[in-house]
C-alpha cells in the first residue's frame, strides 16, 4: 500500500490519474506518481518561443509574487506544506522535530529582500532586466543580458530548502524548469508550486515550472527528454551516481551544472585551549556543526583536525575537546538535531571494532547509535572516515600547521576554522588543495543563498549571457579598410 | 552438565573428525537436542579460554558486561563483524609499522606473538611469512576498498585439520560409512588460480597440495605459478579508497614496490601463455584422470569457458571430485552456468559449499541443494538492522552469524554480510538431520545495490592490473 501520492505538475496542469508505484512495496516510504511515460510529450517546453512571456515581468513583479508565495507557506495553515512534511516523515532520514523545524524556516527563504539580495549579489539585476551597456577597449559598445534558459532540475532531497532554492533561481533567471522531484523529498517542490498555482494561476512564473517525480536511471524517458531540442541545462545535485549517471546525456546543446558531492572539514588551531571558558565555547561551536540537520548536509563537520601536538599533552587536550564536544551535542534543541532516525550499519561495525581496541582511536559515546565522537590518538583520520554520518565526527590531532591541508581534498566543499586568524592564514592555500568555502567554526551549516556554491556560481551558469555590439567604424577597424 | 557430557563436548569441539569416527553420515545423523547440548558446554568452554587469551574478546566482553555464556544467544552480543579483522590504522603498513601491527595482530589472536620479531619485514608479504615463521599462525588477508586489508589470524594446524574434513566431504557418500579408498583418496590437483598468495582462498592452494597429494608439485597444476602479491593488493585497494575520497593526486607509492613494476609486468605478459599450457596440460596430460578441482562459481565458469573455446570438453574421470560454491561474487551468470562447468569438465557430480573465511567450516550442500551446517557450527540469524537473533523455530531469513565452537586461534563468533533462509523445523528430504541452509543466499551489499567494500576472490585480478597499470601510469 502507497503512503502518499506525488502528482505531476506540468506548467500549471496539475495531473493525478494513471498511478504507478515507487519505492520498496510493502515497506513505509512506498509512494504512487502518475506514469510520467503517459506525459514525456507535456514536459518540455513547445517551443524557446514560449520564454517570452517571462520578459513581460518585471523584476518588482516577481517579488511581489514571490513574497506573497513565502507568505502562503505557513506550516500551519497550508495543507500542501503539511502533506509534505507527511511525506518527509516517511520519506526522508530526518527525525520530526528537524523536518518540522525546515519547513517552518520556508517562509523566510522567500523574503523580499534576500531574494534580492540573491539576484544583485550572484548576477546583477540591471543584467536580468535589460541590456547593460559596455565600451569595450577597441572602442564597441556592448550591451549584455542574462536571459533565462530551458533547465531540468534534480535537486538534492536532504531537506525541503533545496527544492525552494532551486524554485527561487529559476523565477529570478526568467528560467523555464521541469524539476524531477527526489524521492526522499517527495513533496516540497510540489507544495510550493501548488501553492503558487493558487495564488497566480495563469502568472508566467507559474506557467514556467514542471515538477514530478520518476525513478533516476528511467532511460526511456531520458533519452528521450534530456534533449538539446528540449533542455538546454541540467542542474544536477547529488550523489557520485546519480550525477555521473547524467553525464551520459551531456552533449553540444545540454550543459551540465554540477553540484555534486561534497565533504566538509574543520580546523581548530591551539587558541582553543587557552581557557576552560574558550573551549567550551569552542565545542559548542563544533558541535552544532556536527549536529546541524543531523550531519546529513555536505557542508557538516566530519573529520576535525585540531593543531594540539601529538604528545601527551596535546592528546589530553584533545581527548578533553572531544568530551565536551559530545556532551554539547547531545545537549542541542531537536528542531537542531536529535538521534539519528537510521545509522549506517557499516559504521556501527566500525565503530564496534574501533571500541575493541584503544591504542589508536577512542570513542565518546555511540552506544546507542546515538551519535560519537572518535578522537584519533595518533595524526590520522579513521580509515573509514568517508562513511562518518548520523552525527559522529572524528577528532584528528596534528601538530603543525602543514598537516592541516590534509583535511581538504578535491571533495571539499566547506571548512570551519577556529579562531578567524588562523582562517586567515589558511584561505589562500586551502583552496589549491580543493577547499570551496571557509566559514567561522559553528556556521558550517547556517549558510545564506546568496553566496556562490561548491566553487561556481550557478546562477550565473543558469543563464545565457547574450551580447549585443554596436561597431562605430570609426572607433572599431573595419576589416573592409575603408 | 555431568564430566561425562564436558568430556563429550570437549571432544567434540578440538577434534570433530574422531568425535564422528570419520564418517560424514554420522556428523550430520547426529540427534539435534543431544548435539545441541554439547554444543552449549563446548561454546561456555571456549568462550572462558577465549576470554583470557583474545584481548579484544575481554575488552568487549568486560564492557557489556558478560562473564559467562549459558544460552545460545547470549553470544549474540559478543559477534566480531568483518570490521574486527581490519581496526588497524591502514598507516601502519604504510609506515611499515609491523611491530605496531604484530601488537594489534596479538589481541586479536589467541597466541601470544610478543616474541615475534620482525624488525627485518619490509613488506606485508614479509610480514605475515615472518608470524608464518614464528609463530603457529597462517594468516590469511582480504582486501577491501577502503583503503585496507583484513587480516585473520588463522592457525596452520587448524587449516590442514579442515583438509581432512574436506577430504571426507568430497569423497564418502551421505549414508554410508566411509570405505578405505574414500579415506585415502589418489587424486591430481587442478588449481585454476594463482599457486600463491596470503589470499584466503590462495593460501588454500598449499594445503590442498599438502593433504590431497602429499606436497607432490608434479600432482598439483596451477593456472599461474606465481603469486598474487599482497602489498599490490593493499595498492589496490587505497587506488580504490583514494578514488572515492577525492584523493588520487596524493597517493604514494611504496618505492619498494615500484622498484618491481617490471616484474609485475612480466607477469601480466606471461598469463596468456601459462593458461595456454594450463588447457593443453589438462587437455593431453591429465585427460581421463581422476582429479580434485575448486573454485568460486564465476572462476569455475571462465575456466570452463576458456577451456571450451580451446575444444576442450569432458576432460576429466567421472568419478573426479569437483567443488565449489562461494556466491556468484556480484557477477552476472547464464542460468545454465552450472552446466557449462559440467560441459567443460565431464564429471557425475560438482559439489557445492557455503562458508566464509572467518569460520573453520564449509557446509556441504546434500542433494537437495541444502547447506548441512557442520556439527562444530552453531548457527545464528539475527534480525539485519538490529542483530536481535530470530527465533531458532518454522522458516526464517535473515543475517547469517555463526558461532564455531573448533576454531582456537582467533574468537568465532563471527556475524556475516549475508543473508540466508533456515527452515529450523522440517527434516531435509535428503534425510540428513543436521540444520540445514537453503540454497538461495545472498550479500545484504548485493540486495541493496551498494558496492560490498570486499574485493572478492573472482575480482582479485582484475584489481591486482588495475594496481599493475597504476604503476606504469605513476613512472610516466
Amino acid at each position: 500500500m502507497s503512503n502518499f501520492d506525488v502528482p505531476l505538475f506540468i506548467r500549471g496542469k496539475l495531473i493525478q490519474d494513471n498511478w504507478v508505484e515507487f519505492g520498496g512495496r510493502g515497506t513505509g516510504s512506498a509512494f504512487r506518481a502518475p506514469d510520467i511515460h503517459q506525459y514525456i510529450d507535456e514536459l518540455p517546453l513547445k517551443s524557446p518561443m514560449a520564454m517570452a512571456d517571462l520578459y513581460d515581468v518585471s523584476f518588482e513583479e516577481i517579488l511581489d509574487v514571490l513574497e506573497q508565495l513565502g507568505a502562503a507557506l505557513d506550516f500551519e495553515t497550508n495543507p500542501y506544506i503539511r502533506e509534505a512534511y507527511e511525506a518527509g516523515l516517511v520519506a526522508a532520514n530526518y527525525p520530526p522535530e528537524i523536518l518540522k523545524s525546515s519547513y517552518i524556516q520556508l517562509p523566510m527563504v522567500f523574503n523580499r529582500e534576500s531574494i534580492r539580495e540573491i539576484a544583485e549579489q550572484r548576477i546583477g539585476i540591471d543584467y536580468l532586466e535589460g541590456w547593460v551597456n559596455q565600451t569595450l577597449a577597441d572602442g564597441r559598445d556592448l550591451r549584455v543580458r542574462a536571459f533565462g534558459a530551458r533547465a531540468l532540475h534534480i535537486p538534492a532531497g536532504n531537506g525541503g530548502l533545496v527544492s525552494a532554492i532551486t524554485i527561487i533561481r529559476n523565477v529570478i533567471t526568467r528560467s523555464d524548469a521541469i524539476i524531477k522531484a527526489p524521492s526522499n523529498d517527495p513533496l516540497t517542490a510540489m507544495a510550493i508550486v501548488r501553492t503558487l498555482y493558487d495564488i497566480a494561476p495563469d502568472h508566467p512564473i507559474t506557467k514556467h515550472l514542471s515538477v514530478g517525480y520518476w525513478k533516476g536511471g528511467d532511460t526511456v524517458l531520458e533519452e528521450k527528454l534530456y534533449q538539446p531540442q528540449n533542455i538546454e541545462k541540467i542542474v544536477a545535485w547529488g550523489g557520485f551516481a546519480s550525477v555521473k549517471h547524467v553525464t551520459q546525456y551531456i552533449q553540444p546543446g545540454v550543459e551540465l551544472i554540477s553540484l555534486d558531492p561534497k565533504r566538509s572539514a574543520t580546523i581548530i588551531g591551539p587558541e582553543a585551549f587557552e581557557s576552560e571558558e574558550t573551549l567550551h565555547h569552542v565545542a559548542s561551536r563544533l558541535a552544532c556543526d556536527i549536529g546541524v540537520a543531523n550531519q546529513e548536509a555536505c557542508a557538516s563537520a566530519r573529520v576535525v583536525y585540531v593543531l594540539c601536538g601529538t604528545d601527551d599533552a596535546g592528546l589530553a587536550n584533545i581527548n578533553r575537546l572531544g568530551e565536551l564536544t559530545y556532551e554539547k551535542l547531545m545537549g542541542l534543541p531537536a528542531y537542531i538535531t536529535s538521534k539519528p532516525k537510521t545509522f549506517n550499519r557499516d559504521l556501527a561495525e566500525h565503530l564496534d571494532a574501533t571500541r575493541m581496541d584503544d591504542t589508536f582511536y577512542r570513542i565518546i559515546g555511540g552506544e546507542d547509535l546515538e551519535g560519537a565522537i572518535i578522537v584519533s590518538q595518533f595524526d590520522e583520520p579513521v580509515d573509514y572516515s568517508s562513511m562518518l554520518s548520523g552525527r559522529v565526527a572524528n577528532l584528528v590531532p596534528v601538530d603543525s600547521i602543514e598537516k592541516v591541508t590534509a583535511a581538504v581534498t578535491a571533495l571539499t566543499q566547506t571548512v570551519g576554522i577556529y579562531p578567524e586568524s588562523l582562517k586567515e592564514q589558511l584561505r589562500d592555500t586551502l583552496p589549491l588543495f580543493g577547499a570551496q568555502r571557509m566559514t567561522s567554526l559553528g556556521y558550517a551549516c547556517s549558510p545564506t543563498t546568496a553566496m556562490p556554491q561548491d566553487a561556481i556560481e550557478p546562477l550565473r551558469r543558469m543563464c545565457k549571457w547574450i551580447v549585443e555590439e554596436t561597431c562605430d567604424p570609426d572607433k572599431v577597424y573595419p576589416l573592409w579598410g575603408e | 552438565m555431568s564430566d561425562q557430557q564436558v568430556k563429550r563436548a570437549e571432544k567434540l569441539m578440538s577434534d570433530p573428525i574422531e568425535f564422528f569416527n570419520r564418517s560424514i553420515t554420522q556428523m550430520h545423523m547426529f540427534p539435534r537436542e543431544e548435539l545441541e547440548e554439547l554444543q552449549r558446554i563446548a561454546m561456555a568452554i571456549r568462550f572462558k579460554e577465549h576470554y583470557n587469551s583474545v584481548e579484544m574478546l575481554r575488552t568487549l566482553a568486560d564492557r557489556l558486561g558478560v562473564s559467562e555464556l549459558k544460552e545460545f544467544n547470549d553470544v549474540v552480543p559478543l559477534f566480531f563483524a568483518h570490521t574486527a579483522f581490519k581496526s588497524y590504522p591502514a598507516s601502519l603498513l604504510d609506515g611499515k609499522r609491523f611491530d605496531l601491527m604484530t601488537k594489534w595482530l596479538n589481541k586479536l589472536t589467541s597466541y601470544d606473538l610478543s616474541n615475534v620479531d620482525v624488525s627485518g619485514c619490509n613488506s606485508i608479504d614479509e610480514w605475515i611469512e615472518c608470524l608464518d615463521e614464528q609463530t603457529p599462525l597462517e594468516t590469511i588477508t582480504s582486501s577491501g576498498t577502503t583503503g585496507t586489508i583484513s587480516l585473520i589470524p588463522k592457525s596452520r594446524t587448524g587449516a590442514l585439520y579442515n583438509m581432512e574434513i574436506w577430504k571426507m566431504f568430497l569423497f564418502q557418500t551421505f549414508g554410508k560409512e566411509p570405505t578405505e579408498e574414500e579415506l585415502n583418496p589418489d587424486v591430481d590437483v587442478i588449481w585454476p588460480n594463482h599457486a600463491k598468495g596470503k589470499l584466503g582462498h590462495l593460501r588454500l592452494a598449499n594445503l590442498i597440495k599438502t593433504a590431497f597429494t602429499g606436497g607432490d608439485e608434479s600432482r598439483f597444476h596451477a593456472l599461474y605459478n606465481d603469486a598474487i602479491d599482497t602489498d599490490l593488493m593493499f595498492l589496490a585497494s587505497k587506488l580504490r579508497a583514494a578514488a572515492s575520497r577525492g584523493e588520487l593526486d596524493r597517493l604514494e607509492i611504496d618505492p619498494k614496490l615500484l622498484a618491481r613494476k617490471d616484474e609485475f609486468e612480466a607477469m601480466q605478459a606471461r598469463r596468456p601463455e601459462e593458461m595456454s599450457k594450463f588447457f593443453e596440460k589438462c587437455t593431453n596430460e591429465l585427460r581421463g584422470k581422476r582429479i580434485f578441482m575448486t573454485s568460486a562459481y564465476p572462476i569455475m565458469y571462465d575456466v570452463a569457458i576458456a577451456g571450451l573455446e580451446r575444444g576442450a570438453k569432458g576432460v576429466f574421470a567421472a568419478d573426479s571430485a569437483i567443488l565449489t560454491g562461494g556466491g556468484t561474487k556480484g557477477v552476472a551468470l547464464p542460468d545454465n552456468f552450472m552446466e557449462t562447468i559440467n560441459d567443460f569438465l565431464g564429471v557425475d557430480k560438482i559439489q557445492e559449499g557455503y562458508g566464509m573465511s572467518e569460520i573453520s567450516a564449509f557446509h556441504w550442500a546434500c542433494d537437495h541443494g541444502h547447506y548441512h551446517v557442520q556439527p562444530w557450527i552453531i548457527p545464528f540469524l539475527l534480525d539485519p538492522d538490529t542483530s536481535e537473533p530470530l527465533h531458532r523455530e518454522g522458516v526464517q531469513t535473515g543475517r547469517a552469524a555463526f558461532y564455531d565452537i573448533l576454531n582456537e586461534s582467533h574468537w568465532g563468533g563471527i556475524i556475516s554480510g549475508d543473508e540466508i533462509t533456515i527452515d529450523w523445523d522440517t527434516p531435509c528430504a535428503c534425510g540428513l538431520n543436521s540444520v540445514h541452509i537453503h540454497h538461495d543466499i545472498m550479500r545484504y551489499s548485493e540486495k541493496q545495490g551498494v558496492e560490498d567494500d570486499r574485493i572478492s576472490c573472482s575480482a582479485t585480478e582484475d584489481v591486482q592490473n588495475e594496481a599493475i597499470n597504476f604503476m606504469k601510469e605513476f613512472e610516466g
